[in-house]
């Protein structure tokens, strides 16, 4: 089938990595790096593309697997591979990778090389986690990117930039330290191997399953970021240049809920289970809690990221109800949220290089003399509080249609906040575009140039695109879903008195 | 018992690599003597090229699998001896390299600094062959007082002599709790020798747990670890920073040496009775050095408590009290010896041309020199224990041998360690990458100290990214150790 795309993952790992170690002896000036930058992402960006050709829908086998020892003594190996629920994963950050770097075309101009750098390393990590399928090497890729991030955020970002940086980056590596205790904790119960498929559907001791499922909750919890762990979100953001809230929204919290699918429901798919209705409930709270928050900011990106919260809390509701339509409709959320909160991002950041203000009361009427930009928003607006026919729809829909078949009471609770998310992206939009124009500076903005439109009308296709026509993608997840919940429907809710008792 | 001396052939050999340091010390000193105006830098590079000659016997040693006893049993060579030896020579290849620049800075003995290094050297190699208590406490002794003149080695220098006179002063006193424990132990069983302790599976009685507390004081005063720590910080910063390079890694590692023999070997078959103490005094070792590193203003005293912490995790090692336990300390110490090195040179070269050591003054360094700025990231980096780097497959070494006893919650405050650590990394970081540097001046970076970052840098990533090859010298290494539970 794909015998001679055999390399193709590492490829996307190794080329943009390589690409950061040429540009950092690059000797030319900041154009230059800059269209190296983009050349590399635009490369890998299209070397991912065979992915989807050669891609099997009909298996929930891992595809394009590559595997070589790494350190054999402790069986850890260099293993890839994608199957339904990584492969949409791999393909969003290759195409945002290039989105970035056109985003911060003239945003960033101090360090340009150094950025460059930071981001392309960023792309090859979190390519590198999306593929692992050993756990170590996954660990490498997930704590690898913690410090490209940290040094955008802290480098490039806004006034209070440390602060956020090093929340971002404490909170983070937290999570993932507890996560490195439950990778060794599995090794041991799990037969001395690091191999991610192997660790799955083992008959883990009721104790360490209770255990590594914390482990897991909290590693991935912080990420995605549920309440109450979101607060290092909002503060990343509203400091993080463009393109680190871009890459923040759309792919790093996104590595929250792909754990949860990966690790946390088949490899202790008892303690999940028993543990569904609490994740539900928090779930429900992040998206009432993430809207009603994101109603009273004056700040845009406080309240994109608030939004994200509230958008996030659908994932996490979609993948613990545990059936089809839930888990498929996360899926298509990330991705949806990812495209979508990434564009809003974007568009943010374009009106911000234009008059550095982020506040939405220095706005109003800026759709005059801005007709085209005003268009992007409320396409981008519309998109994100899930108007049938654009593509969040179809991923709330189905996450709702999930959640309503086993919890019919949480969905009424979580369609209100569908309802907050028209209100505040509406208000929003009609205080930015709409209304008198209040500042004479205002009047004389430009529109969006070719730039900027080459970067968000490849979003605008998506956004309608899978808005019409969701199913190409939903039949890449199917089989792999399927398989998924047959591993955890198997298993047996955990009794909490199973945990206590000694072995 | 009549005393007889008797050396065969094959016991010079197995003595080779001391007897020839031994060599190397004396011709560096004649020629110091003889030739008063020889540059004192080719007296750097000869005793570098003579290690490097000894370093490539050791290796070859390693690879024949040579091992045997001398002296009655008080000497052993083995493969971990064989590997102690030549990683206290890299060490100090290493060091002599960061010296040679600084030293412009001392007025006179410039050619005694050499030979009281390589006297410190020689006294450490024995120490890795220790096999019985006398031949520990003169080994001991003997490496620890190159030290004392090392340390104190910047006469003009207040803080350099207050370093000595305390160095020397608790260390005499450590010298004493060792000699004191062990006479009790000779009393309780009437043997010096480690194998003999081994064959009693003695019953513990009073005597003999006061006198390896006695020991293990001492010993735990070496490593510097929490509660035996608080001469660090000031001999750290005291010292001339080549010599707390040096003091931070090689008297670490040859006391590892010891103390796998002793804990591992000989009082294995008991560990019940002592991992708890180990494990508390790992814990408090991590927690205190991160926690109180955090509040540092100078940088040779943020190591120092970092270097605190880091033998806190070395401890882990000996807590799992396994083969797997013992490789993995050996292992560790590996990616330490790259990454603690790198960071002190780092500091001497920032030193030698600022003349300062205070945290605020590295702020902007990525301006003033990329190349010192990206070392320092990697090497904190890896002290961190950040993939994919020498220290996270060092940590991940020791946590899975603690693992693989049950160890966990000794494993989770290791892992609650790497954030608070990963804290003062980050603000250092974040000077050296993110503040406006004070003033712009660049900092050169002479041939020496550039072989030195270079090794360093080349150390912490290789052993990070391919560990192989090391993994599998670390467990050579322990193979042949003797009664290892």
């Amino acid at each position: 089938m794909n015998e001679n795309m055999g390399h193709i993952l590492t490829v996307l790992i190794f080329l943009p990595l390589a690409g950061a170690i040429v540009l950092a002896f690059f000797p030319g000036n900041d154009a230059g790096v800059r269209r190296i930058a983009l050349g590399l992402t635009a490369a890998t960006f299209l070397f991912s593309i065979p992915l989807l050709w050669g891609f099997d829908v009909s298996t929930h086998e891992m595809q394009f697997v590559e595997r070589v020892p790494w350190i054999p003594s402790f069986h850890i190996e260099y293993a890839v591979g994608v199957d339904g629920i990584s492969l949409l994963f791999v393909l969003l950050t290759t195409l945002l990778a290039p989105i970035c770097v056109l985003a911060s075309w003239i945003s960033v101009t101090a360090r340009v090389k150094e950025f460059m750098i930071a981001l392309l390393v960023m792309e090859a990590a979190m390519i590198g986690v999306f593929v692992s399928l050993d756990f170590v090497l996954f660990y490498v890729f997930w704590e690898a990117m913690l410090i490209p991030m940290y040094l955008i955020i802290g480098v490039w970002g806004g006034p209070n930039r440390i602060y956020a940086a090093i929340k971002f980056f404490l909170y983070t590596l937290a999570g993932s330290l507890l996560l490195l205790v439950a990778i060794l904790v599995l090794y041991f119960a799990g037969g001395r191997t690091f191999d991610i498929l192997h660790l799955m559907g083992q008959p883990y001791p009721a104790t360490v399953q209770f255990w590594i499922f914390w482990a897991f909750f909290l590693a991935f919890a912080i990420k995605v970021p549920m309440f109450p762990f979101h607060t290092w979100l909002p503060d990343a953001h509203v400091e993080a240049p463009t393109a680190g809230s871009v890459i923040l929204a759309s792919i790093l919290l996104k590595m929250g809920g792909y754990g949860f699918l990966r690790f946390c429901l088949p490899m202790v798919p008892q303690a999940s289970r028993s543990f569904t209705k609490f994740i539900l409930v928090l779930s429900v709270i992040a998206i009432l809690y993430g809207a009603y928050m994101a109603l009273a900011q004056t700040d845009l990106k406080k309240l994109i990221a608030y939004s994200s919260v509230s958008h996030m809390g659908f994932v996490t509701l979609g993948i613990f109800v545990l059936n089809a339509q839930g888990i498929e409709g996360a899926l298509l959320q990330m991705v949806n949220h990812g495209i979508t909160t990434g564009a809003l991002f974007l568009l943010v950041g374009m009106i911000y290089d234009r008059t550095h203000s982020r506040q939405i009361t220095d706005y109003g009427g800026i759709a005059r003399p801005m007709p085209r930009y005003g268009a992007m928003l409320v396409i981008f607006a519309l998109s994100s509080l899930g108007l049938p026919g654009m593509n969040s729809f179809a991923g709330e829909f189905l996450v709702l249609l999930g959640t309503f078949m086993t919890h019919a009471g949480l969905a009424v609770l979580a369609t209100l906040g569908v309802i907050l998310a028209a209100v505040y992206l509406l208000w929003m939009v009609q205080r930015i575009l709409f209304g008198p124009i209040t500042t004479s500076d205002n009047a004389r903005l430009t529109d969006l140039g070719m730039r900027e439109m080459a970067i968000l009308v490849p979003l605008v296709l998506l956004v309608f695109g899978i808005g019409f026509y969701p199913d190409p993608l939903l039949s890449l997840m199917h089989a792999s879903v399927d398989h998924l919940l047959a591993q955890v429907n198997a298993a047996a809710p955990l009794q909490l008195s199973e945990v206590w008792v000694r072995p | 018992m009549p005393f007889t001396f008797t050396m065969t052939p094959a016991d010079v050999e197995l003595l080779m690599p001391e007897i020839l340091m031994t060599g190397l010390l004396s011709v560096i000193l004649f020629l110091d003597f003889l030739f008063p105006r020889i540059e004192k830098t080719t007296l750097a590079w000869l005793s570098i090229a003579g290690m490097g000659g000894i370093f490539v016997l050791l290796a070859d040693y390693f690879i024949e699998d040579r091992h045997g006893t001398l002296f009655r049993e008080m000497y052993i060579v083995d493969p971990m001896a064989i590997f102690f030896k030549a990683f206290i020579l890299g060490t100090t290849i290493l060091v002599f390299l960061a010296s040679m620049d600084y030293l412009k800075k001392v007025p006179v003995f410039r050619g005694e600094y050499y030979f009281l290094g390589l006297l410190a050297a020689l006294g450490m190699m024995l120490m890795a062959s220790v096999n019985d208590l006398l031949s520990m406490f003169i080994t001991l002794e003997f490496s620890t007082f190159s030290f004392y003149i090392l340390v104190a080695y910047l006469r003009d220098d207040a803080q350099s002599n207050e370093a000595g006179l305390k160095y020397f002063i608790l260390g005499v006193f450590a010298a004493g709790l060792l000699a004191f424990g062990i006479s009790l132990l000779y009393g309780e069983t009437g043997s010096i020798l480690f194998t003999d302790f081994a064959k009693m599976h003695a019953h513990l009685t009073p005597g003999l747990i006061i006198g390896f507390l006695l020991i293990f004081v001492a010993l735990g005063f070496k490593v510097g670890a929490v509660p035996f720590h608080a001469w660090v910080p000031d001999i750290y910063q005291g010292a001339p920073t080549p010599v707390t390079a040096f003091l931070s890694i090689a008297p670490k590692a040859a006391t590892f040496a010891i103390l796998l023999r002793i804990f591992m070997a000989t009082v294995g078959d008991i560990k019940g009775d002592w991992v708890w103490l180990v494990v508390g005094i790992s814990a408090i070792s991590m927690t205190y050095g991160n926690i109180v590193a955090i509040a540092q203003k100078n940088i040779k005293r943020l190591l120092a408590y970092s270097g605190i912490a880091q033998i806190g995790n070395v401890l882990i090692g000996l807590a799992a009290a396994s083969k797997m336990g013992g490789d993995s300390v050996l292992f560790y110490f590996l990616t330490y010896l790259f990454a603690n090195v790198g960071a002190f040179a780092v500091v001497i070269i920032f030193s030698n041309l600022t003349n300062s050591d205070a945290l605020e003054d590295y702020d902007g360094l990525s301006r003033r020199s990329p190349l010192l700025a990206f070392a320092l990231l990697i090497f904190f980096l890896s002290l961190a224990g950040v993939p994919p780097l020498a220290g996270f497959i060092g940590k991940l070494y020791v946590f899975a041998a603690a693992m693989n006893e049950g160890l966990v919650a000794l494993v989770v405050i290791g892992g609650i360690n790497i954030v608070i650590s990963m804290y003062y990394y980050l603000v250092v970081i974040k000077r050296v990458y993110i503040n406006m540097p004070k003033e712009n001046t660049p900092i050169p970076v002479s041939f020496p100290m550039r072989l030195v970052l270079f090794t360093t840098v080349g150390g912490v990533l290789f052993l990070g990214i391919y560990p192989k090859a090391f993994i599998e010298i670390s467990v050579a290494a322990t193979n042949l150790f003797g009664r290892m539970i």
